[in-house]
């Protein structure tokens, strides 16, 4: 085992004794771990549409049809600069309205309606969440895409491979070997960037650390079971990458 | 006969005086309210920390508010950054959070009358002796204070305590009541406002590192947000003001403002 890696197991257990022998730090373990659920499925989620959707449009960057092309820029552009917590504002605030207001005009022929009720806060920022990552995830496929020597493409096309099976069976396959480890370490970020949620009041870790720090005025108290429950998401999540990495390593070799 | 008919008449108006006190507040016939607060602001609205259930004084209010309206109360969470934003575009029906009326935002939301004055004090370091007072305070321009953006803190902090001028760089901003007290706590600032069951809680929390100097500040009056045009506006108002004449409203205050120990 390497140093770091028993530092930081020594560190957990410190941590762990200290929530579970401490009498004051277990009623906020227990106050907290709801909001454990709440990121992990937030993140789970919106990790998930992000990656579907950053694919969709490293596809189209990476397309023969520049329509596509300069919309896929334009769209990374933009995004990318954005700070994610003003974009989050920006989903909740104008993306959301404007969402159901399109909705409702799809809907009005059948005589349905939704309103801004129905889209919860949760949801607003999944989305923000989903579009802000989307921007960096289309990046890493770009790469990943773009890593595999064009030769063979063009190999495989004059061998009558049609540009789907190409990409299927030639490019993607290759693709995803540069393309995994950043994206672990995206979703590794992603977990502690879906603390922002919290601004909306959406019930995660952070916000559940806001209300009962202040709620009890125990402060650090609070904070330091935070900080510890991030870094067990995080860091076991880190070390999966890191063996996902090795085993892709192996095959490499092979 | 006729002391059958004065008989009557005293009935009738008897029953309507019974009738007349029943009518006072409008019936809203079950209808659900869909109200919204944080529950980071002790002891307006916070989070039991044994059970994590919202609790606090306007919880008591609003719920005897609609208890009366004969309405249902469905509470939902929001943080304050975003609760504004949220109230005026409908998604809630009625906000609070210690909201401070003021004509700026007058211009995005209706509020009900005041329910609140809120009185604010100097939570100051155990050791502090450069200032007794807020005037003592004022006069040294290099003490500072901390106070969270558009809260009641900061406008008392502006306008009870300072000059006046809402850039004033004495006063630093915060993002939580939380993150100023640490500041106090380690010297980047002087004094933080709060009102007294919360300088009672961070006093009970922290002990010896606080005490609390001079008078009770300020008289900024709270009220409920609510959806621009509201209807609501009106019973709200009127239930607020038959909590007041008869007695409820104090016996809330005593609850939370005094009774309530927050360091426990």
């Amino acid at each position: 085992m390497p140093w770091w890696l028993l530092a930081i197991v020594l560190i957990f257990v410190l941590g762990l004794w200290a929530i579970i022998g401490d009498a004051g730090y277990a009623p906020i373990f227990r106050a907290l771990s709801g909001g454990m659920v709440t990121t992990l499925w937030v993140t789970a989620i919106a990790f998930s549409l992000a990656t579907l959707l950053g694919m969709l449009v490293a596809l189209a960057r990476t397309s023969g049809n520049r329509v596509l092309r300069e919309i896929a820029t334009f769209y990374t552009e933009i995004v990318r600069g954005i700070p994610v917590l003003v974009l989050l504002f920006y989903v909740a605030f104008v993306g959301a309205p404007a969402l159901i207001g399109a909705a409702n005009w799809l809907l009005a022929p059948i005589g349905g309606s939704v309103t801004i009720r129905q889209f919860d806060f949760a949801w607003r920022a999944i989305l923000a969440l989903v579009v802000a990552y989307s921007a960096f995830i289309a990046e890493i496929f770009r790469a990943g895409i773009e890593a595999v020597p064009v030769g063979q493409v063009e190999a495989a096309r004059s061998l009558g491979l049609s540009r789907w099976a190409c990409f299927r069976h030639i490019v993607f396959p290759q693709a995803l070997r540069t393309i995994l480890p950043p994206l672990g370490n995206d979703f590794v970020s992603m977990i502690k960037d879906s603390a922002l949620v919290s601004a909306l009041g959406v019930q995660d870790i952070t916000q559940l650390g806001k209300v009962y720090s202040s709620g009890t005025f125990k402060f650090f108290e609070t904070y330091n079971v935070v900080a510890f429950l991030y870094l067990t998401m995080t860091i076991s999540l880190s070390l999966l990458v890191r063996w996902l990495e090795h085993r892709l390593a192996v095959s490499d070799k092979r | 006969m006729t002391t059958l008919r004065l008989l009557l008449a005293a009935a009738v108006l008897a029953g309507s005086g019974i009738a007349a006190h029943g009518q006072d507040l409008p019936d809203l016939d079950g209808r659900t309210i869909v109200a919204v607060t944080e529950n980071a602001y002790v002891p307006l609205n916070f989070a039991d920390p044994a059970s994590g259930e919202g609790v606090g004084l306007e919880y008591d209010l609003f719920n005897e508010i609609a208890k009366r309206l004969n309405a249902k109360v469905d509470w939902q969470l929001a943080s304050w950054d975003v609760m504004i934003q949220a109230v005026r575009d409908g998604q809630f029906e009625v906000g609070m959070d210690g909201i401070t009326i003021n004509d700026e935002r007058r211009q995005l939301v209706d509020f009900s009358d005041s329910y609140l004055t809120s009185q604010q004090f100097m939570l100051v370091r155990a050791d502090e002796d450069r200032f007794t007072d807020a005037a003592g305070f004022a006069a040294d321009p290099n003490l500072l204070v901390g106070a969270q953006a558009g809260t009641t803190n900061f406008y008392v902090a502006v306008y009870d305590v300072l000059d006046g001028d809402e850039a004033n760089p004495r006063i630093k901003l915060f993002e939580t009541f939380g993150t100023s007290v640490q500041a106090l706590q380690a010297g980047d600032v002087d004094t933080v406002l709060m009102d007294q069951t919360s300088a009672n809680g961070y006093i009970g929390a922290n002990p010896g590192a606080f005490k609390v100097v001079g008078e009770a500040l300020g008289s900024e009056d709270f009220g409920f947000i609510l959806t621009p045009g509201s209807d609501l506006a009106g019973p709200i108002n009127a239930a607020l003001a038959q909590i007041k004449a008869d007695g409820t409203m104090a016996g809330i205050e005593q609850k939370w403002f005094y009774d309530y120990n927050s360091a426990q």
